[in-house]
């Protein structure tokens, strides 16, 4: 090292570490940028984009097939517009940039970025502290499943009012695909989103994630698609359910471009957030913390994103080739010039299918977080956890066909597919198992984070029993395309994901928000979904059952029974879900300030103070046991022992 | 000196190390929590049996099983259901049973630990191990010997030009289009109809394509389905065996109207189908 | 320094400089399988629709009419579409792998020491990729075909742009690597960027290979005799 420049150095937990030169105040351009720059940027770059684009395009021009240019092209350019200038306000592109021109981040500049001393304003910038990443998170999530939510209810409106029609048939189409699409990306981001980012890194013993900036980014550029989301609702409307199946998309109004986008933009959000994640759970557990000594979460959340960081990128060419099919005539899907239906639909579903492990994997490894607290007592069968999710990691991607028995695309590959779908319920059922192993001879604590345990096991052997007659060929000849599919996916996907994410919240409520979480409101907002739940999708799978399509705003009056159970059920969930919300909102702005470990978990995450301090751990801890080290040792088992010990203390047979 | 023939001892025989059979299960059994789970099991399983003929009674509303193949399918739903019996009662029994038995504590205190401390049971693990596994491969094996069953009622992958061409089977070339389907007869001087006519006990082979976007043809009480797909001809068929009016609907989102993209199924004789035939305009030419 | 090792510290986080490596070579390993992720969709798009031949419309319209077929008397008749020449591809991939080459030639003299040989080697893997952008934009702007003719026409040209897309954000990499070695922010002691950059480049040379293999070894389609749009019939 030269001797001739003095370096400056930081301490840096206790180091004294050289520094890079610092470029201004600590934080640089960061400082001036926050969301209100970014919505500048974003709604001014959308506009200027949307104008330059409607200049350039000669007037009245037209497709091949007589449809107008202009509206595509425009909403198109707005929406590229509003995800560059978006990102460029909210300071995405300042670490690149600084990196091409060698003008490194110094500790100053980190803690600047990591939100330090910056109260409540660091919610509102592109802050790389994983805790304030796993709140925006939240929020995010919140407003999500608000949007999907309100968009159920109208649905149900619709479905439930059978002797008129409330909305038109293509505002119908537009509610029920965009609700889909929103609560498929909600769902995804519950858990791995808030919790995992707030609680993993202090879970392994560790200061941040791996990539603190990447985790700042995959958050941002959520609110991008997001709002692309939203803004679909203005230009005609996601018509064509949120699979988005072609040909019928490229009939659709230009929403269908806020689709892709929101898409394209979303799977650089996921696959960032996978990364991270992966690399996280893979590098940075704490000295001692080897593979047995690691909370099965972790174990969760690296197989969940896995999945993602390979399935969703197949997601994302389907939209990017539905893009180029709309705007610049390739036929990779229209099959008047050799595009084919069955492209998308492979493409699709091989993110499809991966995507509900995505969603049903964080949703269980939480609860296995929450049952040995509440039960004081270890779990069950650890490695039958670790197989159970890499077996559903490893058969999740040779699954997606059961999607498409019915499209006749390859007759003979039914019969694998069924194979491998039948089987993909055993590593399923191992984690069940946990379950039930977990609870056995447990005493129970009834707080609300495990009683919702009981409500998302209930609702997931319903999920998975109908899940098995749907993997069946000849069953799905009957059953595709209805109600009881319809039925069947809610009870996995809300029944056990939802609860089961609403479960893992009221668990970290305290460490997460500091306050603690009104459990008695909770509690009973909790248990009207539940009970609204099951009157809606039971009434839903007799309708499926009776032999009533999917994505139908008028039926046969034999339908009209169960659909009018099914709306009153959905305006129960409705009620229950803004119930839990007011509490969770109450608890968060006025509730009693939390003390660090109220549930007295032994797991590392409730061992930091609350509220977490910056660094998460003055010391890094170094780990000596296995976690979950609860509970005295079986009392049934010295009775075994003395029974055995009593057959060998009789006298062996002897000649008298 | 005693010359009698040694019968059998007088006195039992001395006792030897070994336990009395199913000694730890009749030990385990004992156990009050273990009695309770089992008597539970029992309950709930019987409670579900009905479900195996309730789930059918929605299905067969409108006049299914119209066919073989409906019937198979419901045969299939039914042993579906009763095999999942088992495993579901099982664990909603420990849900039950916890509920009952084993709620504890109230409150925000923090428990002291009280809960054994099971990290594993060999014999649970391997329990449900095996028998989950054993009914899933039941499931598995019934499953793709009924699809076998299914196919040979269709074409799969016989492409249009290699058709049956006997007197019995009946061709029907479908078209979806938003939104309504036609029926071409080929048979039949190419007649076209909107009302799928079939007669009983003859074996129907469909050929269905799209003119825009993805269809679904759909029979509903006769447990038949396919997609209808622009730019590719797919095939399936099946034999009718019951007189009446089904229902036909597409089941794949195809548009503004798809909620209307319905026609129905008239399943009528062998003769009647003839003569409908010939009313239409298509003498019979192959 | 830390006292125990001689190696470097991050300055964010303090850190010793080889933990820091050891998760962006985790996080390269991981940003591989999403982009072979990305790029076998592009593979499968193409080899589904080559097997496809969806109503006769993987080639490109008068395809069948390029060379010797190609209708010679009319002087004024338009340029037939066809296939695209497949040995551009190759030679594309050949740039790639040399630019790959330098690139880690100068990453193996960094690690030796030789600071100047690592500016020269990642100086001319970033002309090399410069000269392969050209390239494949020219290769891109003479195709005989456009977007909208046909399933093979849309499957290359995806092919195509992706490969421009790796280009830039390669090209972005190389310039930073450069600057940052010229600023002694890579050194030989904190080498595992441009350790990740030549792994990376490895896989770029991958991707280049599948779609070279792709346009050069499935070009006519297989199903001669698609079924007609619309109708019951098969091409004959």
């Amino acid at each position: 090292m030269s001797t001739e420049t003095i370096t400056p150095t930081s301490t840096v937990f206790g180091a004294e570490v050289p520094q890079p030169k610092q470029h201004g105040k600590p934080g640089g351009i960061m400082r001036r940028l926050n969301l209100g720059t970014a919505l500048i940027g974003g709604v001014g770059l959308a506009a200027i984009s949307g104008f330059v684009a409607n200049a350039l395009i000669p007037a009245g021009a037209s497709t091949v097939t007589f449809a107008p240019v202009a509206p595509d092209v425009v909403y198109l350019a707005i929406l590229v517009g509003w995800t560059i200038g978006f990102s460029a306000g909210i300071g995405a592109f300042v670490g690149p940039i600084r990196w091409l021109f060698g003008r490194d981040l110094t500790h100053a500049d980190a803690e600047y970025m990591a939100g330090k001393d910056l109260g409540v304003k660091r919610y509102f910038k592109f802050t790389t502290d994983h805790k304030v990443v796993g709140v925006q998170y939240l929020v995010v999530t919140m407003f999500i499943l608000g949007f999907g939510g309100l968009l159920a209810m109208l649905i149900r409106t619709e479905l439930g009012v059978t002797w008129s029609e409330v909305f038109s048939p293509g505002f119908y189409n537009s509610m029920i695909g965009t609700h889909g699409i929103a609560m498929i990306i909600a769902m995804i981001v519950s858990v791995m989103g808030p919790i995992a980012n707030f609680i993993m890194p202090l879970m392994i013993g560790a200061r941040d994630m791996a990539f603190p900036r990447l985790n700042a980014l995959s958050l941002w550029l959520l609110v991008v698609a997001a709002a692309a989301l939203v803004s679909t609702l203005f230009t005609g409307g996601i018509q064509d359910g949120w699979s988005v199946y072609q040909p019928l998309a490229s009939q659709g109004p230009p929403a269908m471009l806020g689709y892709q986008m929101t898409i394209i933009v979303f799977a650089i959000s996921t696959g960032v957030a996978s990364v991270n994640l992966m690399v996280t759970a893979l590098t940075m557990r704490a000295k001692g913390m080897t593979w047995s000594r690691t909370p099965i979460f972790v174990y969760g959340v690296f197989g969940a994103a896995l999945m993602g960081l390979y399935a969703f990128p197949f997601f994302q060419y389907s939209q990017i080739m539905a893009l180029t099919d709309r705007i610049w005539n390739t036929s990779f899907f229209n099959p008047l010039q050799g595009g084919s239906v069955w492209l998308y639909e492979n493409l699709f579903w091989l993110l499809g299918h991966p995507e509900v492990y995505v969603i049903i994997i964080p949703g269980t490894v939480v609860l296995f977080e929450v049952m040995p607290v509440f039960l004081r007592k270890p779990l069950f069968s650890f490695n039958f956890a670790v197989a159970g999710i890499v077996g559903v990691v490893a058969l999740s991607g040779l699954v997606w066909a059961h999607h498409m028995y019915m499209t006749g695309w390859a007759p003979a590959a039914n019969y694998p597919f069924m194979l491998s779908t039948e089987m993909i319920s055993i590593p399923v059922g191992f984690l069940v198992l946990v379950v039930i192993g977990t609870m056995w001879r447990g005493l129970v604590w009834t707080r609300l984070p495990i009683m919702a345990v009981y409500a998302v096991i209930f609702n997931k052997m319903i999920g998975g029993v109908t899940g098995i007659y749907l993997s069946d060929v000849p069953v799905d000849q009957y059953m595709h395309g209805t109600m009881f599919v319809v039925a069947h996916f809610h009870y996995m996907l809300m029944g056990a994901g939802l609860f089961g994410a609403m479960a893992g919240l009221a668990f970290y409520f305290p460490k997460m928000t500091g306050r603690v979480l009104d459990e008695r409101t909770a509690s009973i907002g909790f248990w009207t979904a539940f009970t609204g739940f099951q009157i809606t999708f039971m009434a839903m799978f007799v309708a499926g059952l009776q032999g009533m399509p999917r994505r139908v705003l008028q039926f046969d009056s034999l339908f009209n029974a169960p659909n009018w159970i099914s709306t009153i059920g959905a305006y129960i969930i409705g009620l229950g879900m803004l119930i839990f919300a007011g509490a969770v909102i109450s608890s968060w702005t006025s509730g009693d300030k939390a003390p660090a470990n109220p549930f007295g978990s032994k797991s590392l995450e409730w061992q930091t103070p609350t509220p977490v301090p910056l660094e998460n751990f003055e010391v890094l801890p170094v780990v000596t046991q296995k976690p979950y080290s609860y509970g005295v040792v079986d009392p049934y088992q010295k009775e075994m022992d003395a029974a055995d010990g009593d057959l060998d203390t009789q006298k062996v047979g002897s000649n008298q | 000196m005693d010359t009698r023939p040694t019968g059998p001892p007088d006195e039992p025989e001395e006792p030897t190390n070994r336990p009395p059979s199913m000694h730890r299960v009749k030990m385990w059994l004992r156990r009050p929590y273990a009695k309770g789970i089992v008597a539970l099991t029992v309950i709930i399983g019987v409670l579900l049996l009905p479900m195996a003929w309730i789930i059918l009674i929605p299905m067969q509303a409108t006049g299914a099983p119209a066919s073989e193949i409906m019937a198979g399918i419901e045969q299939t739903i039914f042993v579906f259901t009763i095999v999942s019996i088992p495993i579901v009662a099982f664990v909603y029994a420990v849900l039950v049973y916890s509920l009952l038995k084993w709620r504890k504590h109230k409150g925000d205190s923090i428990p002291e630990d009280e809960s054994p401390a099971i990290r594993t049971n060999t014999i649970g693990v391997a329990l449900w191990t095996g028998v989950s596994s054993v009914l899933a491969f039941f499931l598995v094996v019934w499953g793709l010997i009924e699809l076998a069953q299914i196919t040979s009622n269709s074409y799969g992958t016989i492409s249009a030009d290699q058709q049956p061409g006997d007197e019995q089977s009946v061709i029907v070339n479908v078209t979806g289009q938003q939104w309504i389907w036609t029926f071409e007869y080929p048979q039949h001087d190419g007649v076209t109809t909107e009302v799928l006519y079939l007669p009983k006990d003859r074996p129907v082979y469909f050929n269905v394509t799209s003119k825009d976007v993805i269809h679904n043809f759909w029979l509903v009480e006769l447990g038949v389905k396919i997609d209808a797909n622009p730019g590719a001809i797919t095939q399936t068929g099946v034999t009718p065996n019951k007189l009446g009016s089904f229902n036909l609907r597409c089941a794949e989102l195809c548009g503004m109207h798809h909620a209307y993209m319905e026609t129905s199924i008239e399943v009528v004789e062998g003769e009647t189908f003839a003569s409908v035939m010939r009313e239409l305009g298509g003498g019979r030419t192959s | 320094m830390s006292a125990e090792t001689q190696q470097p510290l991050s300055p964010t986080t303090g850190e010793p400089i080889s933990t820091i490596g050891r998760r962006a070579r985790a996080g390269l390993w991981t940003l591989i399988v999403m982009d072979a992720a990305g790029t076998i969709a592009i593979i499968i798009a193409y080899s589904y629709l080559w097997s496809l031949n969806v109503n006769a419309g993987w080639a490109p319209p008068g395809a069948a009419l390029t060379g010797s077929e190609t209708d010679q008397s009319l002087p004024s008749s338009p340029p037939k579409a066809s296939f695209a020449v497949e040995w551009p591809f190759w030679a594309i991939l050949g740039l790639v792998i040399l630019s790959t080459l330098a690139m880690w030639f100068g990453y193996k003299e960094l690690k030796r020491g030789n600071r100047a040989g690592m500016i020269v080697g990642t100086g001319a893997a970033l002309v090399i990729a410069v000269f392969t952008l050209i390239a494949q934009w020219i290769q891109i702007s003479t195709f005989p075909f456009a977007a909208g003719d046909g399933a093979y026409a849309s499957a290359v040209l995806l092919l195509c742009a992706s490969n421009i897309f790796n280009l830039i954000i390669l090209i972005f990499l190389q310039l930073g690597m450069l600057i940052r070695t010229n600023k002694g922010l890579v050194t030989k002691a904190v080498f595992y960027q441009p350790q990740i950059l030549s792994y990376w480049m490895v896989w770029l040379c991958i991707a280049f290979l599948l779609g070279a293999i792709c346009t050069t070894f499935m070009v006519e389609s297989p199903n001669v005799n698609p079924a007609i749009f619309g109708t019951f019939d098969q091409q004959s």
